[in-house]
């Protein structure tokens, strides 16, 4: 009998549990979106400022982030400075390559920033960085919208599975 | 002879540094044109590469040249870059205009990489002992290798300003002299005026007078009794006559000394209006 109920509320924990990962996980993908906003907005205050070459500018920026977000800007760096790869997108492809990333709209407006860097005049330069930043702002809004709500679904949703299945394994 | 040969080759891409790699003593530009083989122009003529050159080739070239950075380079609104060893690459495409001022280019489509080279001890044998020195020759005949290597010369007896504009004449690696100020990446009408200004310069050395504004540069610079080397495009003394653009240099008569430039690369002084 104390089996069963341990049973159970092993099942009713790790479902629980899981549904915390998620919410979780979405506060980290906001984090660091918004982290990704403020360096977008440092590289544009920069950049018509020092016309700071890219790789030094994305040592400074790195250097205000931490955890994944830090990892890749480090990467990317490390690949400017290397000067093998083509262009900057093929640079921030091989840092994602090599740094798995688990959110997957960071992982796209990365991609997008890798796509815009490196254009020949500054203005289109400023341009594209510019509505990388746009894009990521609405992304950023798009978590945020009934973030409570949502993420206090995820948390009763996780706890309700949990007890479905232990109610239909008893 | 000192060439940044490795920082050349670093900005071509792996096909491109293999056809390029033989040619170290004698190449003297590589053109690239999108679609079609590199051309690489030696001392002796041309040669074709084998391969066809593709719009990633080109944008690989400016990428590894301005370390990813073109949009960086003040310069690139002029149409040239210069890559690390003080090799210049000009470059021809999809111009972005704004207000009527050519801004950008939007999409390269032919590069001409010019080579450069330093060859010291080469003015040993110039006796320059005039107020104002004007090299004079067409493109690709070497009055920017003489600049050098007699701006440094000068420079080891007076204090030398070097305007480079173009960052070609010293780039990291090439000796510069003992007594030389050297400003880089100024237009040249600001240059003169700002090393007057700061640096109390014996002689001030600029490359390539190509607008009224350099010409009246020099004549004030010399107005106030600072020693000049300039190089012009002309091909001698006829063609330097000729030209308009020249004409206030003509009329004030502040150059003394003309060090006129062969195509074979030889060269004679011409001293005047003694």
């Amino acid at each position: 009998m104390s089996y069963k109920w341990i049973g159970a509320m092993l099942i009713v924990g790790s479902c629980g549990g899981f549904g915390l990962s998620i919410t979780l996980h979405q506060k980290q993908e906001e984090a660091m979106l918004t982290q990704l906003c403020r360096i977008l907005d440092e590289m544009l205050w920069e950049l018509p400022f020092q016309l700071t070459p890219l790789s030094e500018l994305i040592r400074h920026t790195a250097g205000s982030t931490k955890g994944v977000l830090r990892a890749v800007f480090d990467g990317l760096a490390e690949q400017l400075d290397r000067q093998v790869l083509p262009d900057v997108q093929s640079c921030m492809e091989a840092v994602l390559r090599e740094n798995a990333l688990t959110f997957p709209r960071l992982r796209r407006m990365l991609l997008l920033l890798g796509q815009s860097l490196g254009r020949f005049d500054l203005s289109g330069q400023l341009k594209e960085l510019t509505s990388v930043r746009e894009l990521c702002g609405q992304e950023l809004k798009l978590l945020q919208s009934d973030r409570d709500t949502r993420l206090r679904s995820y948390r009763i949703l996780g706890l309700c599975a949990g007890a479905a299945l232990v109610i239909l394994l008893i | 002879m000192i060439c940044a040969w490795k920082e050349l080759l670093s900005i071509l891409p792996q096909w491109l540094r293999t056809q390029a790699a033989p040619y170290e003593a004698e190449l003297e530009e590589l053109r690239l044109r999108c679609g079609r083989p590199p051309e690489l122009v030696l001392g002796t003529g041309s040669k074709w590469g084998t391969e066809t050159v593709s719009q990633e080739d080109l944008n690989h070239c400016v990428n590894m040249a301005s370390r990813y950075s073109p949009w960086a380079a003040a310069t690139i609104s002029r149409g040239y870059i210069t890559a690390p060893g003080g090799h210049r690459i000009g470059l021809c495409g999809e111009a972005i205009v704004k207000d009527g001022k050519l801004t950008g280019i939007r999409t390269i489509s032919s590069l001409c990489i010019r080579i450069a080279r330093d060859y010291p001890g080469l003015a040993r044998r110039i006796h320059f002992r005039g107020q104002a020195m004007l090299i004079l020759g067409a493109p690709g005949w070497g009055k920017t290798t003489l600049l050098r290597d007699i701006s440094r010369m000068i420079a080891q007896e007076d204090t030398v300003a070097v305007v480079d504009e173009r960052q070609e004449l010293f780039p990291p690696g090439f000796p510069t002299g003992k007594r030389m100020d050297i400003l880089l990446g100024c237009p040249k009408c600001q240059g003169i005026e700002t090393v007057l200004r700061t640096m109390g310069p014996d002689c001030i050395a600029v490359d390539e007078i190509t607008a009224q504004e350099d010409c009246q540069a020099l004549i004030h610079a010399a107005g106030c009794g600072v020693r000049l080397i300039a190089t012009a495009h002309a091909a001698g003394m006829s063609d330097f006559r000729r030209r308009n653009v020249y004409a206030p240099l003509r009329e004030s008569r502040i150059f003394d000394t003309f060090l006129i430039l062969e195509q074979d690369k030889s060269f004679h002084l011409e001293e005047i209006y003694p």
